[in-house]
């Protein structure tokens, strides 16, 4: 992370706070709040995936017990929403906690293979679980946002607008910070030399524990905000789709760059909800992203920021 | 004479790592050569080369008048230049037996697979006695007779060992060389890495030095070395 | 009690035969090229839609049909091995970007299935019809084909690759691919030879599957990982152990469904999964390494 980045990021910042006052239509504020969503889930997988070479792909079922948790807590307990999305960080990262448990332990493949039978297995578990999550159906008419009488949904989402890049600004400025700790330091060092970690003494299950249950809070959070946002939640977001959807926008982006996946994960969202509005191809706009992905894996392995740090000569990220 | 193999200007490297620098050797038809000098000086790079599982950047590798320098491994194998690799580890989980069946891979290798393998027993008869065990576990020793065994099922025209000896205690290296030496007698064209000129001297026509990544001086019966000049050599000071 | 054993037991060995002929080909990819092939369950889908449409739609019958499904997901298989898998060999990331290249392809070929067949559940017709008697349970009989075939299948593959030279050529290659270059084995067919084996595998599964259970895009989806977990408790080592785990764990669930119901098996599962991980890292059966 540079101070070009730094200050990049600050500009981009600054930019989408002010997009509202320009754009003024709800379904394009509808996009970008989307786009926010994914793109919180998108820089918290790149610490574990990214940063922390941890071949984590339960990431998405963070995210969807967020979702989960937010609409249990609404629907079945008349929770409010202003406790319920939160507390889909709390239960994301008692998660994370416990698939780290194993995975701390497992090498190479079998962490992938663990992770990703962990989402499966929620999804699992919500589908048997119909009296508490709606079974295949899901959760619908969740109760919205209101602070007062206000509500968040007047003023053409408004008020969800910025929440949610609250939310996603938040986690960019955690993950920056964690990356250029020394935690962050020694993450990275590990990764590129498992090595080092025994010639220094680091404790890679230690670290693994840490960057999971790190990693989850925020993806809980906005997966609870999701859901309130939304007003439902359904099982898909424990699906293939989401997941290698939310992963072609770390790598496309550039794992390990934090802010390479936000942006992808911006470019993404308003690039397949575009090809949504286009009849045919509501279904073809997911084979699109996957050859994207392909390619880029091909062409450029470091991601789309690699190239531009190319391009901009300022020589490979982190 | 007619050249079986000719090699000529190789340079190769790993990665961006260059490693040869232009080398040349040749071997003629009914010839055997060694290869001897220090360590990590590019020996079984070169043999890697040869046998396709490195490409070079440039030069020529021909063998019996084709051109293989880009043919893929199996090709080359085919053709019958066969290279039995440096501490080759072989297949750990796979038994003595079938290993070698499983040698004789190529169409050519197929006929006469049976006697092959009959030679190979009594060549080394210990491989017999061992016939289910599996290679990864039999000793250093053991596997350096497997890797020879499994080169022979391959049917060589000519047959390449990258030090057949190393690690052997010298009651085994004994045995290896005297092996070695069964197999030139039956007139297989051999190129053999060894510390041990001595040995080297004894089995083959020529010796090639490689040093550095170069051919630093080809030695034939007009001008062999003395056990001082060997010395020398390893240790610096007779070339350069 | 008896009403519900046989049931059970035979519903466990249904399971535990689809679970093995899936986890099998998984295994095959993974001894042979170090590759985890999240396509996998999408070329089983692949299979039974062709399957299908051949047999339903062109009228051609059961047998052209299946025929007709299982080389298209050979086929596939072979290229995916070819575009996705094989440009990577040798990079320093290969596994980690196998899985993602290949997760892509489900993605890919799971939507264009929905592209191309469009939403409407679809189903195979039977291989047999009608019931058979297992001590005094009737059971259908197209389910206990599958019992009996599986487990045929899984020796016709053990013998392939312990006796014949091809067979031997692939685990050769999965041992030590520079020996196995040196004694003349093409490395690259092989890579290709173990996709397509396995791709065909996966379309066996599809066929068998797609007259017991609707077709639908998603139909891979679930046997996949189901047989993701079969190997996190097997180990990707040995056709054995994977087997064996398969068995356990089909059996395990045919249990728990009958004990707990469909309700809580999924959770136990779950906790029976973290609970073996955490105390037995190297698996039930298998050494697990990388
Ligand atoms: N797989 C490899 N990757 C990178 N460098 C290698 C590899 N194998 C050998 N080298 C390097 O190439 C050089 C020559 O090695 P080698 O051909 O094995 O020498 P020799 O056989 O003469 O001992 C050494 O510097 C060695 O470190
Ligand atoms: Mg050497």
């Amino acid at each position: 992370m540079t101070r070009t980045q730094r200050l990049f990021a600050l500009a981009a910042l600054v930019l989408l706070a002010i997009v509202p006052f320009f754009v003024t239509d709800s379904y394009t504020r509808h996009v970008f709040i989307v786009a926010f969503i994914y793109a919180t889930v998108a820089v918290n997988w790149d610490l574990s995936l990214g940063l922390g070479g941890l071949f984590n792909f339960g990431h998405v079922a963070f995210f969807g017990i967020g979702v989960y948790t937010a609409a249990i807590l609404t629907t079945a307990l008349d929770v409010s929403p202003w406790i319920a999305i939160p507390a889909g960080g709390i239960t994301a990262a008692i998660a994370a906690l416990i698939i780290a448990l194993p995975v701390a332990k497992l090498q190479g493949i079998y962490v992938v293979l663990v992770t990703f039978a962990f989402g499966q297995l929620c999804l699992q578990i919500v589908l048997s679980q119909g009296d508490l999550t709606g079974g295949a159906e899901g959760l619908v008419r969740l109760p919205y946002l209101t602070i007062g009488d206000y509500k968040f949904i007047r003023d053409f989402k408004f008020a969800y607008y910025y929440l949610a890049l609250a939310i996603l600004a938040v986690s960019v400025i955690v993950l920056l910070l964690i990356a250029q700790s020394p935690f962050g330091k020694s993450l990275r060092a590990v990764r590129d030399n498992p090595d080092y970690a025994a010639s220094r003494g680091i404790s890679v299950a230690r670290q693994r524990v840490l960057v999971l249950v790190a990693s989850s809070v925020m993806t809980g959070v906005v997966g609870g905000f999701y859901a309130i946002y939304l007003r439902v939640a359904s099982p898909e977001v424990f699906g293939f789709s989401i997941a290698t959807l939310v992963v072609s926008m770390v790598l496309i982006g550039g794992a390990g760059s934090i802010i390479g996946p936000a942006i992808a994960a911006l470019a993404l969202t308003f690039a397949t909800e575009a090809m949504a509005g286009v009849r045919g191809m509501e279904e073809a706009r997911f084979i699109i992203v996957a050859v994207a992905m392909i390619v880029v894996l091909q062409v450029a392995p470091g991601g789309v920021v690699d190239i531009f740090g190319r391009l901009l000569g300022s020589g490979r990220k982190t | 004479m007619s050249r079986l193999l000719d090699v000529s200007g190789i340079h190769a490297g790993y990665g961006t790592v260059p490693v040869l620098h232009g080398i040349d050797i040749h071997l003629d038809k009914g010839e055997a050569v060694g290869l001897f000098g220090p360590n990590g000086h590019g020996k079984s790079t070169l043999l890697r080369t040869i046998s396709g599982l490195l490409r070079p950047s440039r030069g020529t590798v021909t063998f019996d008048g084709q051109d293989i320098t880009t043919a893929k491994p199996s090709a080359i194998v085919a053709a019958g230049l066969i290279h039995a690799q440096q501490s080759n580890t072989l297949f750990g989980d796979m038994g003595v037996e079938e290993t070698l069946e499983l040698s004789a891979f190529s169409p050519r290798a197929r006929d006469g697979w049976k006697d092959r393998l009959a030679e190979v027993h009594t060549l080394f008869p210990r491989l017999a006695e061992r016939r289910r065990q599996k290679a990864k576990t039999l000793s250093g020793g053991e596997r350096q007779m497997l890797s020879i065994g499994c080169a022979l099922m391959c049917a060589p025209r000519l047959l390449i060992l990258d030090e057949p000896t190393l690690g052997l205690s010298p009651r085994l290296k004994g045995e290896l060389c005297a092996a070695i030496a069964e197999i030139a007698k039956k007139g297989v064209p051999l190129i053999v890495v060894e510390q041990d000129v001595e040995f080297l001297l004894t089995l083959t026509d020529r010796l090639y030095l490689v040093e550095q990544g170069e051919v630093a001086r080809e030695i034939d019966g007009s001008n062999a070395p003395d056990h001082q000049e060997i010395m020398d050599m390893y240790f610096g000071e007779g070339a350069h | 009690m008896d009403g519900v054993l046989i049931p059970t037991l035979v519903s466990g060995l249904l399971l535990g035969s689809l679970y093995a002929l899936m986890a099998s080909g998984l295994s095959l990819i993974w001894t042979t090229l170090g590759v985890f092939n999240f396509a996998h369950g999408a070329l089983m889908t692949l299979g039974a839609y062709i399957a299908w449409t051949v047999t339903e739609q062109l009228g051609l019958g059961l047998a052209a049909g299946f025929v007709a499904g299982i080389g298209a997901a050979v086929i596939a298989g072979v290229v995916i091995e070819l575009l996705l898998v094989r440009p990577f060999y040798g990079s320093r990331n290969m596994m980690l970007i196998t899985v993602m290249t290949t997760l892509a392809a489900s993605t890919i070929i799971e939507r264009g299935i929905s592209v191309i067949w469009g939403p409407r559940l679809k189903q195979l017709p039977r291989v047999i019809d009608g019931q058979v008697n297992i001590l005094g349970a009737p059971v259908s009989a197209h389910e206990t084909l599958i019992i009996v075939l599986a487990p045929a299948v899984l020796l016709a593959l053990w013998w392939y690759t312990g006796r014949t030279r091809s067979g031997r050529s692939l685990r050769a290659v999965g041992q030590n691919q520079d020996s196995a270059a040196l004694i003349g084995i093409d490395v690259p067919r092989t890579f290709s030879l173990a996709f397509g084996l396995s791709a065909a595998l996966a379309g066996v599964t599809g066929v068998l599957l797609g007259s017991i259970r609707f077709i639908t895009p998603g139909l891979g989806a679930d046997p996949l990982v189901n047989a993701m977990i079969v190997v996190i408790f097997g180990g990707l080592g040995s056709l054995g152990a994977t087997a064996g785990a398969a068995y356990v764990i089909g059996m395990m669930e045919a249990l728990l469904v009958l004990w707990l119901g469909l309700y809580w098996t999924p959770s136990v599962l779950f906790v029976a999964l973290i609970a073996v991980l955490v105390f037995r890292p190297n698996g039930l059966f298998g050494k697990v390494s990388a």
